[in-house]
């Protein structure tokens, strides 16, 4: 994140960092900062969860999905028609597009290979991460000017609370990914919808059985992962420039928080989001430059996933699976 | 005499698969024949082709290996592996280091290792690296190991400019490549020799593999993938196999990344990157899973589809060249997509399928098409009620009763579909 985030003022020590007893505050604030980049992994860590869950397929495609959807924002955006200049309509629209995205997608090319072998499906989601990927390159990396994508807030102008001075668009980062996540909750917990998802996710056949549309519902789950995508690109876009990678480092926090946490485990991709987001920032400003520093953590988180599935392949909080032979 | 490439490869596997179904000999012996005609065609390429193809074509050798190897782990074993572009890189690096050492940190100012004994050391360093990985594998299965893998292959550029010193960061390293023997020097121009240096690594490489994979080892690799606990029921070491399939793979890769970085005198961090990583996996799936001629095939998918499947489509009118050329992976995934939704075992199965097509059965089917129309055409007579018949009879008393008889046996003996997917599986 802090190679993301270069173009924040503060978000770079220069120089290698006093140790936490002697500067408390600054401890403080990397943790709070941590928290916040942290909300922004917990909420493609729950797309990645979403789907993993209800159809036991990891969509490799879901960094470029949330890719194409922002780059698609920014098209809107430019296009000058006052209602979408406003960038909180334009946030709405990521999650919207982003929906309609996950549902196509889910009905045109997943639906065939459905309970085809790993290997079939893992090829698929690839040559939807190339195709995508390339598309978007195709479309919209042709012009060598940065790319700004428009935030609600202000990317420069930070607040200060108490010890931890915050950047404004951090917070609107993790108050947008914690109100998704909310929402989500309460989706799942207090709805019908919810319900049968639910059911559908833990047995299939038998939420058949019940009257469930089995199908629909995987369409909705891949729906709702496309629009937490969407969402997470269009909070992530105004402080990267924009172009057709710009999400693979964010998938790949993502990945490794959900298998911290748990590949089935929806309340475990949030916790490993914020364990990896607070990680990082620590790694970033307490490890001598000349070894680690900030552009080997991502290398160091994908460790730490390798380690753990080697260590507890489920997870802190996911549910060990008995496979009958 | 310079031939355009498609002529070319249109003429060498015409020849070749003429030879394969010559009905001449026996089948091992056309085999071999069309084999050895393809190998001949291959050594006459280089002086019939322009300089870019020849390149193409040098590319396609060293690709071919890579993904043989990628193809001995995912295809026969199936442990599906994102990460085959770090065997690949981590192969181009040590040919780079060995070959440029003189500049590396001064660690030994002795000359450069001749380049012949660097492909070997490469390809033993990563199988090295592939036993070292292939053990904690051994935990991991499907998605897991696709994502463990696709870390690490992410890391390896990383780690690469992050420690240059050693590695020569992000510019990388240059060496020149070797020139042509001297006893060859008046007859090969530089990019021919390496060619066959690279023509060479591949048939010898593809022979082993072939020696490997039909036997007993070929065998336990496949019982594994089809089920862990029905191979270790039979006696075979599911751990040792799997770790095996990895370091063979391992192998290849590095040869194939060493062969890389001495066609190209050139290795950096952008060498192998992710989405070429992800294009191996998609080159043996439009190929052939668990097929060595598939791997060729996808090798030859993998560079040709950026060079010519753009520039070929955009002489469609509606699309525009200059578009198309800069989206080469636009064709490449949507290639990859639907060859996995119409021919789940690429374009080698397809062709298995076609070389085992019946003639006289698919014949056979046609024949009995009139007896079938004439029958079809009866029921619907009678459907729509245009016979002439008396109060009271049904359909089914107007019915001619020999002609019931056949057209049921007809039926039977001409479900045509049973016997084809049989006999093409």
């Amino acid at each position: 994140m802090e190679g993301l985030l270069a173009g924040l003022p503060g978000a770079m020590p220069v120089f290698l960092a006093p140790a936490p007893w002697e500067d408390w505050s600054l401890f403080g604030e990397q943790i709070v900062l941590g928290l916040l980049t942290g909300a922004l992994y917990a909420l493609v860590a729950l797309a990645i969860v979403l789907i993993y869950r209800s159809t036991d397929i990891i969509n490799f495609a879901q960094s470029e999905m949330a890719m194409f959807g922002t780059f698609a924002m920014w098209s809107i955006w430019l296009s000058g028609v006052p209602l979408f200049s406003n960038p909180w309509m334009l946030l709405v629209l990521a999650g919207l597009f982003g929906l309609g995205m996950g549902a196509v997608v889910e009905r045109v090319v997943i639906r065939p290979v459905e309970g085809k072998p790993v290997l079939t499906i893992v090829v698929v989601t690839l040559g939807l991460f190339l195709l995508l990927n390339s598309v978007a390159t195709w479309i919209w990396a042709q012009g060598e000017l940065p790319k700004v994508f428009p935030s609600p807030l202000s990317v420069l102008e930070s607040i200060k609370v108490g010890f931890a001075t915050i950047p404004e668009h951090r917070l609107l980062i993790f108050a947008v990914g914690a109100a998704a996540m909310v929402l989500l909750g309460l989706l799942f917990n207090y709805t019908k919808l919810g319900l049968a998802m639910r059911a559908t996710a833990q047995n299939p056949l038998a939420a058949q059985l019940m009257g469930i549309n089995v199908g629909n519902m995987l369409t909705v789950g891949w729906a709702l992962s496309g629009a937490l995508g969407g969402i997470a690109g269009a909070l992530i876009a105004p402080v990267v420039t924009l172009h057709p990678a710009f999400m693979l480092p964010v998938i790949l926090y993502a990945f490794s928080a959900a298998v911290l946490g748990g590949l089935n485990s929806v309340p475990g991709a949030v916790v490993g989001g914020f364990i990896i987001g607070v990680g990082e920032n620590l790694l970033a400003t307490y490890t001598p430059r000349a070894i680690f520093g900030p552009e080997m953590s991502l290398p160091l988180a994908l460790m730490l996933l390798v380690v753990i599935l080697l260590v507890r392949p489920t997870g802190l909080l996911g549910e060990r699976t008995v496979r009958k032979v | 005499m310079e031939m355009n490439i498609w002529l070319f490869l249109v003429l060498s596997l015409g020849v070749s698969g003429l030879v394969r179904v010559a009905p001449l000999g026996s089948e091992r012996q056309r085999i071999l024949a069309s084999l050895l005609v393809l190998l001949a065609f291959m050594c006459w390429a280089p002086f019939v082709l322009d300089n870019f193809r020849l390149i193409q074509m040098t590319r396609i050798a060293t690709l071919g290996l890579a993904l043989l190897g990628l193809n001995i782990l995912t295809g026969y074993n199936g442990q599906v592996s994102l990460g085959h572009g770090a065997f690949v890189l981590m192969g181009a690096y040590t040919v780079a280091v060995l070959l440029d050492r003189n500049e590396q940190l001064n660690l030994i100012d002795a000359t450069p290792w001749p380049f012949w004994a660097t492909i070997f050391v490469a390809g033993f360093l990563a199988a090295a690296a592939g036993l070292v990985i292939g053990v904690p594998a051994l935990r991991l299965s499907g998605p897991y190991l696709a994502i463990a893998t696709l870390a690490v292959m992410i890391s390896m550029p990383i780690i690469v400019r992050k420690y240059g010193t050693f590695t020569g960061g992000s510019q990388g390293l240059g060496f020149s490549r070797p020139p042509p023997p001297p006893f060859l020097e008046d007859l090969l121009r530089r990019e021919q020799w390496l060619y066959f240096l690279c023509l060479l690594a591949l048939v010898v490489m593809t022979f082993l593999a072939w020696n490997l994979l039909r036997g007993q080892f070929g065998r336990s690799l496949q019982a594994v993938r089809d089920s862990e606990v029905a191979a270790a029921a039979m006696g075979i070491h599911v751990a040792r196999v799997k770790v095996l399939a990895f370091v063979i793979s391992a192998f290849y890769a590095g040869v194939a990344g060493a062969l890389l970085a001495l066609i190209s005198g050139i290795v950096n961090p952008e060498t192998v990157d992710i989405v070429q990583s992800i294009n191996y996996l998609a080159g043996i799936v439009i190929g052939g899973l668990a097929s060595i001629m598939g791997s060729l095939i996808g090798a030859a998918a993998i560079v040709f589809i950026p060079s010519d499947a753009a520039s070929e489509l955009a002489k469609l009118p509606f699309l525009d060249a200059n578009m198309l050329r800069r989206a080469p992976g636009a064709i490449q995934g949507a290639v990859v997509i639907v060859v996995m939704l119409l021919m789940p075992y690429g374009v080698a199965g397809a062709a298995h399928r076609l070389l085992r097509l019946r003639p006289e059965r698919a014949l056979a089917r046609w024949r009995e098409a009139p007896a079938l129309a004439r029958g079809a055409l009866q029921r619907a007579s009678w459907a729509w009620d245009l016979r002439p018949r008396s109060a009271g009879q049904g359909p089914g008393q107007n019915r001619p009763q020999g002609e019931v008889v056949s057209h049921g046996e007809g039926g039977k003996a001409t479900d045509p579909e049973g016997d084809l997917t049989k006999g093409g599986q």
